[in-house]
């Protein structure tokens, strides 16, 4: 079944550096890819409110396109999270990287980048979805654990 | 289970300390070692008194402990408290696990949402 290797795509995953989190939600594909791909939908979702809020979030959801989001915090100015879709299949695959700025133009930047993979499949009337996290090397993780976890905990 | 709920409120306080650029400065700045109020204001463009509030909100959330010797209060990482985000694979883990709780919840809204209309 071609679905198959949609939801569990090959992938070099090494579970010293990734993630992975599977989910079921009892809600059609179609409304699990809205809620995660228009931004006026992101925003309520994606910060828990004691971490901080969406103060700005932009989404064109096409290879190339641009996946900004801005997290306010009580003071000092928003973070912003600035990244690049890469793979855009609607109601089965989405995945970004902060790797790259928009127009797949090279990032560089002193945080961990990451690359997260969405994959989601209609099970019943529901939807079966898991979302990856991919990163780049155990250097990256164990460089200063503490100060980097400070910095990007709070990020995308 | 209490031990669960103890780990969660301290895990929230410290997303609450982390959530704020000045104070994620401040706490590289400290990992280096121990600074004082104004070796840890200089760099920021900021009135002391925010910046004091910052540094009593981390002091709160235990990630720093301080000491006044004299009129100099001196900062530094309180270790013990590092172990919550001491993983950082677990802690990204857990964001997005928060993350996606929100997620399917809001999902769940939508979804009644739309079956009202």
């Amino acid at each position: 079944m071609s679905k198959q290797s949609t939801i569990n795509p090959t992938l070099d995953f090494n579970p010293k550096l990734d993630f992975a989190i599977e989910r079921f939600i009892d809600a059609p594909t179609r409304l699990v890819w809205e809620a995660l791909t228009k931004p006026e939908h992101l925003r309520e979702w994606c910060m828990p409110k004691a971490w901080g809020r969406v103060s700005r979030a932009e989404m064109d959801v096409r290879p190339g396109g641009i996946f900004s989001i801005d997290i306010a915090v009580e003071d000092g100015p928003d973070s912003p999270n600035l990244g690049c879709f890469l793979d855009v299949v609607p109601m089965e695959r989405l995945v970004w990287t902060s790797m790259l700025l928009p127009g797949y133009r090279p990032a560089v930047f002193d945080d961990i980048p990451i690359t997260a993979i969405v994959t989601m499949q209609a099970v019943g009337t529901g939807t079966r979805y898991v979302f990856t996290a991919l990163h780049r090397s155990e250097a990256d993780l164990e460089t200063m654990e503490h100060v980097i976890a400070m910095k990007s905990v709070a990020a995308l | 289970m209490v031990s669960k709920m103890v780990q969660s409120t301290a895990a929230d306080e410290v997303f609450h300390a982390l959530s704020s650029p000045t104070r994620r400065k401040v706490l590289e700045r400290l990992s280096v070692g121990p600074a004082t109020v104004s070796e840890l204001a200089a760099p920021f463009d900021m009135q002391l008194p925010s910046f004091v509030q910052h540094l009593s909100v981390l002091e709160q959330s235990r990630l720093v402990r301080s000491k006044k010797r004299g009129r100099v209060r001196t900062y530094e990482i309180a270790p013990a408290r590092f172990k919550v985000v001491e993983d950082w694979l677990t802690a990204r883990r857990q964001l997005w696990e928060a993350r996606l709780d929100r997620f399917d919840q809001y999902v769940k809204q939508f979804k009644a949402k739309e079956s009202e209309s």
